[in-house]
């Protein structure tokens, strides 16, 4: 089921554009990465998204409600974190989510209780927000995008200055959230680790337009990778393993040998080595990272 | 709606720094009653007669004077004919708690209208800068509401602030002139002439009539913040023209021109506890001239609020 989907959707100011002709859909229990360099329109699409900006052209629809028809009844279902978390500082944790909470309808008190719960901030919700931490802001954000149950998740950069750990619990909440709760979340950042570790898909932005959306599990598992074994005795393993891949380009450096093979052809051609007395100190495999893809695709589009 | 106008005042009510401004106004309102008393302006002595009748002299002494200004003469003939009055009713003048209260609804209105000011500047603004504009703006509750229930809470602030300062006036003038007097009446001069009215109706008058005062600069410094995202702008530019529109009200009364100054119809007690200050002057007018200036200070800041692209 499709909880969000833009049609054509574009932004001008003044002559230039901002984001151009962007259409996408994600779906249920989805997480989707907008990635691009500086200036690509990753956050203007999310703010036109949100209604914080206004749109030139194009429609958006969340879950099934067109944002410009019924724009109270399309918000009700998204919940937003913005860049930085900036609540209110001189209120309570507990008075930040009353506030969001008074903002939707039907968030009960218990319900503000499982929020505080699940963000884990029990000890210091009455404490006021100008002495929290980043992270327990991050995650104070957090509950209150989630108090009214969306059902759509819009996050932009939510992970800059947020410390290792930090962005690991995040990572955490959002892949429960789309797992368990079916929560549909699109993310922007420009960390593109972070978007490989929890992102299904991932579209990629330049210059206001989308140039190509990745498949991130397909491309894990059927691509060929690039596959290094550590073995004791090299030349025969390269000897054995031409003859079992039947030509393919073999590099090797010591005592390391490094091929392109298929994820799932790894267990078979260990098996071959070990049976041959050759010993293997380990097998790594050197999956084109999202950075390589990425690269390729900005750089393959400017030579166009 | 009503929720929205909760959050509102959530956020004034449980900052510190706002109660130290409501405090500023309690304090106001106290060094008024250290004034009454230092002044002592209750000249019920033996010879009040004698000194009326001095004061009289003396403000036709300065009315002669060619340098008079309009003000100056139309306070000087409300004057005298009030002591006139009270030489002619051999009633000695008064002030009691309720008088009292009558003649500070004009100060306690400009206390309260600059600090609302400084609240109504901030409403709009702060979240711009605080960044929490767009939590607020990216939940169901439209921008039209967004502006509505805050410009609510900035007149509901001013309005709350202005019966603190006028409950005070009364208790505290109750426990040190007495409370009694509630039955009296309250001079004034209307068309040259002595008129009197009960003090409950004076009470209301004064404190009702002068909120136009209040509504005017709250709505200029709240259009300010909405429009251009500046508490500072804001507040300065508000405090400014709401001094510089007091003064000049005040020192102008009486001048043909200040019937097209809107600060010379804020006061609407003139036209029933006195002159309009420019003859010819009506409270129709000076009502509809009001509310046009609230129209366009709306018109300038709601679609610039409205519209706008959160960056």
């Amino acid at each position: 089921m499709t909880v969000l989907q833009i049609d054509q959707l574009s932004k001008k100011i003044g002559r230039k554009t901002i984001v151009d002709g962007l259409t996408l859909t994600l779906n249920k229990g989805e997480i989707l990465g907008l990635l691009g360099p500086n200036g690509a329109g990753k956050t203007t699409t999310i703010r036109m998204i949100v209604g914080l900006m206004s749109r030139t052209a194009g429609r958006i629809i969340i879950n099934g409600v067109d944002t410009k028809t019924d724009h109270a009844k399309a918000m009700n279902s998204i919940g937003v974190i913005v860049e930085n978390p900036d609540l209110y500082k001189y209120l309570s944790g507990y008075d930040n989510l009353v506030h969001f909470a008074r903002m939707s309808q039907g968030v009960t008190k218990q319900r503000i209780k499982e929020i505080i719960a699940l963000v884990g901030l029990e000890h210091s919700i009455h404490d006021k927000v100008g002495t929290y931490s980043l992270g327990m802001r991050q995650r104070l954000g957090l509950g209150i995008a989630l108090i009214h149950k969306p059902s759509l998740l819009l996050l932009d950069e939510p992970t800059n200055g947020l410390d290792p750990a930090g962005i690991r619990e995040l990572r955490a909440h959002l892949i429960h959230l789309a797992r368990q709760e079916e929560v549909g979340i699109m993310i922007s950042s420009h960390l593109m680790s972070e978007m490989e570790m929890m992102c299904d898909r991932v579209a990629v932005l330049q210059q206001g337009k989308l140039i190509g959306i990745r498949d991130l599990s397909a491309m894990a598992q059927t691509d060929e990778l690039q596959v290094r074994f550590e073995v004791d005795r090299p030349e025969a393993a390269v000897q054995l393993l031409q003859t079992l891949t039947a030509g393919l380009e073999i590099l090797r450096d010591n005592d390391h040998i490094v091929l392109r093979i298929a994820k799932t052809k790894i267990p078979e051609l260990t098996q071959k080595l070990m049976a041959a007395g050759i010993q293997i100190y380990g097998v790594h495999t050197l999956k084109p990272s999202l950075e390589d893809t990425f690269l390729e695709m900005t750089e393959g589009d400017k030579a166009r | 709606m009503i929720n929205l106008i909760r959050n509102e005042n959530m956020k004034i009510y449980k900052r510190k720094r706002n109660w130290i401004l409501i405090g500023i106004v309690v304090l106001f309102t106290l060094i008024q009653f250290v004034n009454l008393r230092s002044t002592g302006s209750v000249p019920a002595q033996e010879d009040w007669r004698s000194q009326l009748e001095q004061e009289i002299a003396f403000l036709k002494l300065e009315m002669n004077e060619p340098d008079a200004l309009p003000v100056e003469l139309k306070q000087a003939q409300k004057s005298i004919l009030l002591n006139q009055y009270h030489l002619d009713t051999d009633l000695p003048p008064s002030t009691n708690t309720w008088s009292f209260a009558v003649d500070q609804a004009g100060n306690l209105m400009v206390a309260v209208s600059f600090i609302s000011v400084i609240i109504a500047g901030e409403i709009v603004a702060a979240e711009f800068i605080g960044g929490t504009i767009k939590l607020l703006l990216t939940r169901s509750a439209s921008r039209t509401k967004i502006y509505i229930s805050k410009y609510m809470a900035c007149l509901l602030f001013g309005l709350a602030l202005l019966s603190i300062g006028a409950v005070i006036s009364v208790v505290l003038g109750g426990v040190v002139l007495g409370f009694q007097g509630l039955g009296s009446s309250y001079l004034y001069v209307q068309n040259g002439v002595v008129e009197q009215t009960t003090i409950i109706q004076a009470l209301f008058e004064a404190y009702l009539l002068q909120i136009p005062f209040l509504l005017l600069t709250v709505t200029l410094a709240f259009m300010i913040s909405a429009a251009f995202k500046s508490s500072t702008f804001s507040i300065v530019i508000s405090l400014l023209v709401a001094v510089a529109g007091f003064v000049i009200a005040t020192a102008m009364n009486g001048w043909g021109w200040t019937k097209y100054f809107v600060f010379s119809h804020t006061n609407l007690t003139q036209y029933v506890l006195g002159d309009p200050s420019v003859t010819g002057m009506s409270f129709g007018f000076s009502a509809v001239f009001i509310l046009l200036h609230l129209l366009i200070m709306h018109l300038v800041s709601y679609p610039a609020f409205v519209k706008r692209d959160v960056v």
